[in-house]
């Protein structure tokens, strides 16, 4: 499937807030009760539509437990926008939004775009959170907010489109600079199974390819730009680049 | 269905393309390919997620979800490398099999019985029978890494066909395996008088009764006419082995005419089968045990340094084979013409300490290995000396090929699982150099005794979650100058996979 601009988002939030629930309710539209602990992280994918133009979202469903932080933290590298999920039944995880937040913006790109969910908003006879709460929080981080069930679907599509539709206004206005291409870090030589020229005494040095990945946007076929990079779902085969 | 005659009709192409040119077009990248790249098939992942852990920057750990998928509760994680290849060019297989004698079996195995079998390999069709009826068979469990370079159709073709080649040996001594009591038979079809073994030596000596044509009471000692080998059921097994990756190689090498089977591979294969475990390695992939803190390495890695001697002595025999560019000497460094009458270091096949000698003209081309370390190369190329495919690599802008130095035989070794009784803490760990160009032995060993100390006992994903801290430890963390892992030493940047395999499983099934 063609698609002019493929986004990656990652799902963070304190264990049991139901990120793997919104996921699957976005990507399959159903609920699962009973879901396992996520250990390690999950991916998921669906096509969207804005502005008449096809966008692939590719989006990381993280390990909610303190014992998984070391690893989550370092899918943030990548990802152009952030789902930061709280329970509205359970205080603490609320409590945590702030550790979160830290993590999210020491470790990732500063243009991503964090959208702040309140799931559960289906148990509201449970409620330990108000719903201005979440919005002064937002407000004073510069989050968008928003409140979800992911057993109702209530506002799930809206969460996932409008976190896409804030990226997209900010690739328009040039925030986000899609041609910037930062190259892969160094990779010693010795993983270079072969030089490009033998007998020559040195191995190769990796050509460092080229990235665009760097901020969890890659533009897709259906894109015209000249010059800019193939598809990562058309043609797997780009040479030294990544996608 | 249709596959199949599509592959009926490129075998019948092949043979024709491969009847009137010689074309050496390296990888035949026109060519189909012969499976589908994709990710181990445990773990379960659609074509987006494939796509979504192919990410060289955030470098998703990816690790089986399913604890029951892989037997024994075997734990498994991975990780793509960081930007050297598209794919991730590791592979992985892991199966629960069972081996059945082929019905009217040969006992010398014909020509003819050998293809016909040959033929029905793509699809393994018939031969991982769930069959638990352990009578007329014997269950094993399969366990593989594949580490492919220069692409990754190798190792996904070996990830998909060597278990089946396994079986294949297996099946022709499948009774002989299960016959315990009595070591193999030297000859077969020859009378098997089944001498209720009372001593292997008087098993031997009505064996060799049998061979000298003389009949007499068991209870007669016989005289000797010439002393035979005892051959014990293991090197049985380990045989199979062997012949299972020479087969797999060439089944490589006949199909790439056919197929797009790009680049080579090592292959790390263990079975567990009848009490005792076989690790099999053609490679620099290793597998060590961990047991009660103790560490017993079960492989050992063959790269252009711990074979230097064999490639020289190939070298020395078949000059031919370097194609007038390189020579069979090693000196500490390159010679420059300059030199040409000094004296300067060097070794030969015969030596593992070095002398010195007159340079002459010769000694000016390239070393045959050259390099330290992991930089090590044959002819500046290739720096694992055994493993599958790679019989179209070529010295680069040369026509010198590389696979008459590369063997595919694997060195086998056995650990006798009943020979102690395991805790759940005592593990076999797999794992391609991705993890132990950066992890010592001992720091493997420590990671993950402290991870199962404390992780939940009844934890099913406590060793897939050793695994995934195993791979995390190698990994490490992306700075701002490369991948970082402790004390602020470079991380791996290749692929890495890693099984965690449980050894206290078999306790419980005897």
């Amino acid at each position: 499937m063609a698609y002019a601009y493929l986004f990656k988002y990652i799902i963070i939030g304190d264990t049991g807030v139901g990120k793997s629930c919104l996921l699957l309710q976005f990507t399959d539209k159903r609920f699962q009760p009973v879901h396992d602990l996520t250990i390690g992280v999950e991916f998921g994918a669906r096509m969207i539509t804005i502005d008449g133009k096809q966008i692939k979202l590719q989006i990381w469903d993280t390990a909610g437990q303190e014992s998984f932080r070391s690893i989550t933290r370092s899918y943030y590298r990548g990802a152009a926008g952030a789902l930061l999920v709280y329970d509205i039944t359970r205080r603490d995880t609320f409590n945590h939004l702030t550790t979160w937040l830290e993590d999210a913006r020491q470790h990732s790109n500063s243009n991503m775009v964090i959208m702040l969910i309140a799931n559960k908003s289906d148990l509201e006879s449970r409620r330990e959170v108000k719903k201005e709460e979440g919005e002064a929080f937002a407000r004073e981080h510069g989050l968008v907010f928003m409140e979800t069930s992911a057993k109702t679907a209530s506002n799930v599509e809206e969460a996932f489109i409008n976190t896409a539709k804030e990226i997209y206004e900010k690739i328009q206005e040039g925030v986000f600079d899609i041609n910037n291409e930062t190259p892969i870090p160094w990779i010693p030589s010795e993983l270079q199974w072969r030089p490009v020229t033998a007998r020559s005494s040195d191995l190769r040095q990796l050509q460092t390819g080229d990235s665009c990945e760097a901020n969890g946007i890659k533009i897709g076929p259906q894109h015209s730009t000249p010059g800019s990079p193939g598809s990562h779902l058309g043609g797997q085969q780009a040479g030294g680049g990544c996608c | 269905m249709l596959t199949r005659v599509k592959s009926a009709v490129a075998n019948l192409m092949g043979g024709i393309m491969a009847g009137s040119s010689g074309t050496d077009q390296a990888g035949g990248a026109d060519l189909p390919l012969r499976f589908p790249y994709v990710r181990p098939e445990f773990l379960g992942l659609s074509q987006d997620e494939i796509e979504c852990s192919a990410d060289h920057i955030a470098r998703p750990i990816l690790i089986l979800k399913e604890t029951k998928r892989l037997p024994w509760t075997t734990g498994y994680a991975e990780v793509i490398n960081a930007g050297k290849s598209t794919h991730n060019e590791d592979q992985a297989s892991c199966e629960v099999m069972f081996v059945k004698k082929k019905s009217g079996v040969q006992s010398t195995p014909s020509k003819t019985s050998t293809t016909k079998r040959r033929s029905s390999l793509p699809n393994g069709e018939g031969l991982q029978l769930k069959d638990n009826t352990e009578v007329d068979g014997i269950t094993f469990q399969y366990w593989a890494l594949f580490d492919g370079h220069a692409g990754a159709g190798a190792a996904v073709v070996a990830s998909k066909l060597l278990h089946h080649h396994i079986i294949e040996q297996l099946q022709d001594i499948v009774d002989i395996l299960k016959n315990s009591a009595v070591l193999p038979p030297t000859c077969l079809g020859e009378d098997p008088e089944t001498v209720s073994t009372n001593s292997r030596t008087l098993t031997r000596a009505a064996s060799l009764r049998g061979a000298a044509g003389a009949p007499g009471s068991p209870s007669t000692p016989q005289t000797r006419f010439f002393t035979e080998k005892k051959i014990p059921h293991e090197c049985l097994v380990t045989g199979a082995l062997e012949n299972a990756f020479k087969e797999m190689d060439l089944q490589i090498q006949r199909e790439r005419s056919t197929y797009n089977i790009s680049g080579g591979c090592t292959a790390l294969i263990v079975i567990y089968l009848l009490g005792k475990l076989y690790v099999s390695n053609a490679g620099d992939s290793r597998a060590i045990i961990i047991r009660n803190g103790e560490i017993i390495p079960m492989s050992s890695e063959f790269t252009p340094e711990t074979e230097r001697q064999r490639l020289q002595y190939l070298a020395f025999l078949q000059p031919h084979l370097l194609g007038n560019e390189f020579t069979h000497l090693e000196f500490p460094r390159r010679v420059q013409r300059k030199e040409l009458g000094k004296m300067m270091l060097y070794r030969d096949f015969n030596m593992t300490g070095w002398a010195y000698k007159t340079i002459e003209d010769q000694d000016l081309k390239f070393p045959l290995i050259y390099g330290e370390g992991k930089k090590a190369r044959v002819m500046a190329t290739i720096g694992v000396t055994r493993g599958l495919g790679d019989h179209d690599l070529k010295v680069h802008d040369s026509n010198i090929y590389i696979k008459p130095f590369l063997s595919s035989i694997p060195e086998v070794r056995v650990y006798d699982m009943m020979q102690y009784e395991h805790s759940a803490d005592d593990v076999l760990v797999l794992a391609t150099d991705g993890l132990w160009d950066v992890l010592l032995n001992q720091e493997v060993s420590e990671a993950v005794i402290n991870f199962l100390s404390n992780c939940d006992p009844d934890d099913p994903h406590r060793y897939t979650l050793a695994a995934q801290d195993l791979v995390m430890r190698a990994r490490g963390v992306l700075k701002d100058r490369g991948w970082r892992i402790s004390s602020d030493r470079l991380g791996s940047g290749d692929d890495i996979s890693v099984y965690v395999i449980p050894l206290a499983h078999c306790n419980r099934l005897s």
